[in-house]
């Protein structure tokens, strides 16, 4: 039984590459079943997080926790994550990596199998099952990586702007299936730039810039913070006209 | 014409930037040098190993039925007579004799036979050598040339060589052991290249991040080299086997030696040896290839270094004859125990059976250690250089203080 209501927890967190200090001193907290939106311009920081958070990079200090300790794979926590450099196994099926996905997940083969043609049939692909994922549009390709981030139904779904490279009829799909794991319970922690996106399914987010928090909150108060104004205009009267683009 | 000048001038220029052409560009004449001077060394210390061959005198006896062997060579070889041919052959066996030579009353009609001490594979064409010799010499001195040369295309010899009183074909007991080297040779010649992409596959198709937050580190290295030794077995069986049927089917169309399989001589220390020594070798070469494809980015500049470890491994195959006539010579200690050239070495010398039981222990902890160190290091590389997408890790930075400062 969870004994916290944050699923996931930010303390003091810093982070520097070399010498350059991409995180100073974060603290925040993401409460369980809430969809969260990781906010901010390209080289705020996001993706940085969410590696320390998922132990890929380690903090320089501070402390990242997912249901009270540092994330290992065997921890116990049910992790669907869609990292932003993105790709599969290019010259193998459809079938065969979301089965092998499926069973490092610790799926059954038939319920891999099962879930999978599930899947592809939700999402238009059923008769690319036994296509090589090289032969498959960018867009068919970020569909079925899709798929494997939300097999065996995760309890933390970390989404690192989904729908980049989406049209917008494989956005609107998207944005039902991560509703359908937000009523389900999942906590959802979502990167992305697209603010419509985030007012449609975030409960409460972060901006950030300089790697620091400039808003946090729900987005009524943040929205209230900022004398009522939309979440784009509150992005462009942080970042000004312009925003940094070359760390992350 | 300018399209073309402009591709070449940027292909050139970026492969020279790049570390890695440096690295194996200068590694080469280096290890060319290194293998040369194998050589040189090793013909050096052959050469030598052969004289010393040839002046070592051995306990001789002799019968000689034919009458054609001169009695003078007979005492200034230092040998005596015997007349009966059973006493020469049990006094080899009970190792009071070194050598004892039996001629036969018809010599055109009936085999020299050739018993001797074993003193190993190699070594042991003396005797047949000083048989052949005493005999020339004698019918030189008593016949024609032309009977000389009759005699010399009529006779044959036999030779059984004696090991602690049992008898001991050299040739014979090489096959199973030996086999493992022929083994360790086809593997990594056939999987390295595999071996060494196995884990630039999921840097290029960025699906690394995916995998780590999946699997651990640890178990997916591991994962890959069991599947690759599991893939070598398959490619050991699909080789053997048609090759099996071949022999057994087609032996005597094609003429195929005879070999009498159910009498191989197997002996069971030196089959465990080669098999522990062939099992740690494969493992520290997976685990450096696997190491090597974790640091570098992409699998075409993995391919650079492949060269550069097939000849640090198959190097010491040049310098083979040295492990069989001088095996406990500094260069062949050397390369017996350097990880990187220590299985050629170890398995030949096991084959051919001048590796001692403590020497064969300490290849084996050398190879143990080195598998595991190599292992880990892979393990180490896969996990902080899974993010590493544009350029080679450094062991500096993988063994930094701050072990897990990300790179960018």
């Amino acid at each position: 039984m969870p004994t916290s209501p944050s699923l996931v927890t930010i303390n003091h967190f810093r982070m520097e590459f070399d010498t350059h200090t991409v995180i100073d001193d974060l603290s925040f907290d993401i409460k369980r079943g809430e969809t969260f939106g990781l906010l901010g311009a390209n080289g705020s920081g996001k993706t940085t997080i969410i590696r320390a958070l998922l132990g890929i990079y380690q903090p320089t200090s501070g402390d990242l926790s997912i249901d009270g300790k540092a994330y290992a794979v065997d921890g116990g926590v049910r992790l669907g994550y869609l990292p932003e450099e993105r790709g599969l196994y290019k010259k193998e099926t459809v079938m065969t990596v979301m089965i092998y996905f499926g069973r490092l997940k610790g799926m059954t083969r038939s319920a891999a199998e099962k879930w999978s043609l599930d899947y592809l049939r939700r999402v238009g692909l059923s008769e690319k099952a036994k296509t090589r994922l090289d032969k498959l549009s960018g867009g068919q390709q970020q569909k079925v990586q899709l798929g494997v981030t939300i097999m065996n139904n995760p309890e933390l779904l970390i989404l690192d702007e989904p729908t980049k490279g989406f049209d917008p009829i494989n956005r609107r799909l998207l944005m039902n299936i991560i509703e359908e794991h937000k009523k389900a319970g999942a906590t959802i922690i979502f990167v992305t730039h697209q603010m419509e996106e985030v007012e449609r399914l975030c409960d409460r987010i972060i901006l950030l810039k300089d790697g620091r928090p400039s808003a946090y909150g729900t987005i009524a108060d943040v929205k209230k913070d900022h004398e009522g104004a939309s979440l784009d205009d509150i992005f462009v009267k942080i970042y000004g006209d312009h925003t940094e683009s070359e760390q992350e | 014409m300018h399209n073309l000048n402009t591709v070449i001038s940027f292909e050139v220029v970026r492969t020279l930037k790049k570390k890695t052409f440096w690295v194996t560009a200068l590694s080469f004449p280096v290890v060319i040098t290194v293998v040369f001077a194998i050589i040189f060394f090793s013909n050096q210390a052959t050469e030598q190993a052969t004289l010393d061959t040839q002046n070592q005198k051995f306990s001789l006896a002799i019968t000689d039925e034919s009458n054609a062997i001169t009695p003078q060579l007979i005492t200034q070889l230092g040998a005596k007579t015997l007349t009966d041919k059973q006493q020469g052959i049990q006094q080899v066996k009970d190792g009071s004799l070194d050598a004892y030579f039996y001629y036969p009353s018809e010599l055109d009609k009936q085999k020299v036979e050739v018993y001797a001490k074993d003193v190993g594979l190699f070594d042991n064409s003396r005797y047949q050598g000083t048989a052949d010799a005493l005999l020339n010499q004698s019918i030189a001195t008593t016949v024609d040339t032309e009977t000389v040369a009759i005699l010399k295309n009529k006779v044959d010899f036999s030779s059984v060589t004696f090991k602690d009183g049992i008898e001991y074909d050299g040739f014979k007991q090489l096959i199973a052991p030996g086999l493992f080297l022929v083994l360790f040779y086809i593997l990594v010649t056939m999987f390295g290249s595999q071996m060494l992409t196995s884990t630039t596959e999921e840097k290029e198709n960025r699906v690394i991040e995916m995998l780590l937050t999946t699997i651990k580190a640890r178990t997916l290295i591991i994962g890959k080299i069991l599947s690759l030794i599991i893939l070598a077995l398959i490619q050991i069986v699909i080789i053997l086997i048609p090759i099996l049927v071949i022999y057994l089917q087609f032996g005597d169309v094609l003429a195929l030696p005879n070999i009498d399989l159910a009498n191989l001589p197997l002996d069971p220390v030196r089959i465990t040896v080669g098999a522990i020594i062939f099992a740690l070798s494969f493992l520290l070469f997976t685990g450096l290839l696997v190491a090597i494809g974790s640091a570098v980015p992409t699998a075409r500049e993995a391919s650079g270094f492949f060269g550069l470890i097939m000849m640090l491994i198959f190097g010491p195959l040049y310098a083979f004859t040295l492990f069989i006539s001088a095996p406990h010579s500094s260069i062949v200690t050397f390369l017996s125990y350097f990880p990187l050239t220590a299985p050629i070495p170890l398995m030949l010398r096991n084959a051919v059976g001048n590796l001692t039981i403590p020497e064969a222990l300490i290849g084996i902890a050398v190879l143990g250690v080195s598998a595991a160190i190599v292992l880990a290091i892979a393990i180490r590389m896969f996990r902080y250089g899974a993010l590493e997408y544009s350029k080679i890790l450094s062991l500096k930075s993988i063994f930094a203080t701050k072990k897990n400062t990300p790179r960018r």
